[in-house]
């Protein structure tokens, strides 16, 4: 379970990014956090992992107390959860597999990792993670010659190789066209239900957004201002989020057609 | 119909921008320091031209080199030697090099102390010619092979240590990201996000520094750190010329293939 508690963050230089947070997420939850940019969702995300600090109040994850985790403590979190990132965030130059096995650094001792030996168990849990998201066989290959969609299920694999509790994924499609964003949402949820990950997705398309969230979060300069399932997501909800009426320019399906 | 003048593009583009008072400012300085440093040394090329017309036993040692020097058993052995001096000096320096650079970065070592520390090592060690390294290893442990190995040793560590540094600025911070969100620790963060970016450059890099080490070997014997150098010292002492240009003319040749090998190997690697 994640429980943001009267949780903020205040960057350095005055940016208020996140005001007084209070979200509860059960374990196994699909939920889409949606947003203009800068209203918080990145933070919100990156707070769950301790990639980004809380300034105040608290945050619980999995059973830590993630404000007061010390640098051990936060790498066993960390191993915890999955993340996923719009720019994918591989290394180009090594090959897709290698890129998955960055899933097992928090299990694998450090001089193994240095002299480039996974243990057997390690590369089969990889292995099977590539083959979840139907790429197995580009597994030798480098993973700058793969095109932008495989790319990202190469992310996925890599933080299904974690064997999470909790995937975050950060605006997974944004650097995607729409097929191919409906094809790795579609293997979030699939492996959300599945493997009953809890899952917590940044998006900027409101259609996306209703179609494969089970709740859906609204945050609006670094406050919450919707919290529910998808289909409650009506005209009004969208003007509180986005302090306007909805246009083309939300919607992946319609800003496609253009 | 024809553009007149007033109506073109071109007289409508922004006016020029003044070249910068900095730039004008250094190259100025920069030709000033030049002509007075000349004046001041009293260098004059008549004068350098007048001394190699005259008779000169070295110039004539040039013109006529010993190339038995080629299969002189001696000889021979000083440049395995030398040889030898570059490749364990680049050997072992390069690794630590590679170490040295990535805990000069933030995101290798978050410490801030211990960077400063890395940091001021890196700088003045940079700070020191090979020669001089020579000189205080030979007044340390005495003359031989071992300050020769010493001193490559540090020269690998400042130049394979600074350019890497160079690039390791430029690295995508994504991996980086991405193994810190996984729960890597900060070396197996490097090991697996940074590293395998920077290998093609970093392998280019120790190549390079081991063309420079098989060069400063030569002249690092000068001071008595072993190799050809010592050999070298050796004839000019005895004032025999035709044996000192023969051996230079070997180790021409020798440098001449490295470094052709060197630079085509560094062309497939970036």
């Amino acid at each position: 379970m994640i429980r943001f508690e009267n949780a903020s963050v205040t960057y350095p230089g005055g940016v208020s990014a996140m005001k007084n947070l209070d979200i509860e997420i059960d374990d196994g939850e699909f939920v889409v956090i949606v947003g203009l940019s800068g209203a918080g969702k990145s933070t919100m995300i990156r707070a769950v992992n301790g990639l980004v600090p809380l300034t105040s109040g608290s945050l619980e994850v999995n059973g830590h107390d993630v404000p007061d985790l010390d640098r051990a403590g936060m790498r066993d979190l960390r191993g915890e959860i999955g993340m996923i990132f719009q720019e994918f965030n591989l290394v180009d130059r090594t090959s897709v597999l290698k890129n998955v096995l960055m899933g097992r650094l928090s299990q694998v001792p450090t001089w193994r990792t240095l002299i480039g030996r996974y243990p057997a168990a390690d590369v089969e849990i990889a292995a099977q993670a590539l083959e979840r998201v139907e790429i197995l066989d580009k597994a030798r290959v480098r993973a700058s010659d793969l095109s932008g969609g495989q790319r990202q299920r190469v992310g996925i694999a890599r933080a299904l190789a974690q064997e999470p509790k909790v995937i975050l994924a950060d605006e997974p499609v944004a650097s995607l066209d729409p097929p191919t964003s409906h094809v790795v949402m579609r293997y979030l949820q699939t492996i959300s239900r599945d493997l009953g990950i809890t899952t917590i997705v940044n998006l900027h398309f409101l259609d996306l957004a209703t179609a494969y969230a089970d709740r859906i979060i609204g945050l609006r300069n670094g406050e919450l201002v919707f919290d529910g399932p998808g289909s409650a997501c009506d005209e009004t909800v969208f003007e509180r989020i986005y302090g306007r009426s909805l246009t083309a320019d939300d919607t992946m399906a319609k800003q496609a057609a253009l | 119909m024809t553009a007149t003048e007033s109506d073109s593009a071109t007289s409508r583009l922004p006016p020029k921008p003044r070249p910068s008072t900095f730039a004008v400012g250094t190259t100025v300085l920069a030709i000033v320091v030049t002509i007075i440093t000349a004046i001041d040394v009293n260098f004059s090329l008549a004068d350098g031209i007048r001394n190699l017309a005259n008779k000169n036993s070295v110039i004539e040692g040039l013109l006529d080199p010993d190339w038995g020097q080629l299969w002189s058993r001696r000889s021979r052995e000083a440049f395995i030697e030398t040889f030898q001096l570059a490749v364990l000096g680049t050997a072992l320096g390069a690794p630590v090099a590679l170490v040295l650079a990535l805990w000069s970065t933030r995101f290798g070592n978050p410490n801030f102390w211990l960077r400063g520390m890395v940091r001021t090592f890196n700088n003045v060690n940079r700070a020191i010619p090979d020669l001089l390294w020579a000189l205080i290893w030979v007044s340390a442990v005495g003359i031989g092979n071992l300050p020769g190995l010493l001193a490559l040793f540090f020269f690998t560590l400042a130049v394979t240590t600074k350019l890497t540094g160079d690039t390791l600025e430029a690295v995508d911070r994504g991996p980086i990201e991405a193994a810190d969100a996984s729960g890597a620790t900060t070396t197996e963060m490097l090991r697996t996000a940074v590293v395998p970016q920077i290998l093609p450059s970093y392998s280019s890099f120790v190549l390079y520094n081991f063309e420079l080490n098989l060069r400063a070997s030569a002249v690092i014997g000068l001071v008595g750190a072993g190799g050809l150098g010592q050999r070298i010292d050796f004839f000019r002492n005895r004032g025999e010329w035709s044996e000192l240009w023969g051996l230079v003319v070997m180790f021409f040749l020798v440098v001449f293939l490295v470094e052709r090998l060197s630079v085509s190997l560094r062309r497939r690697l970036v």
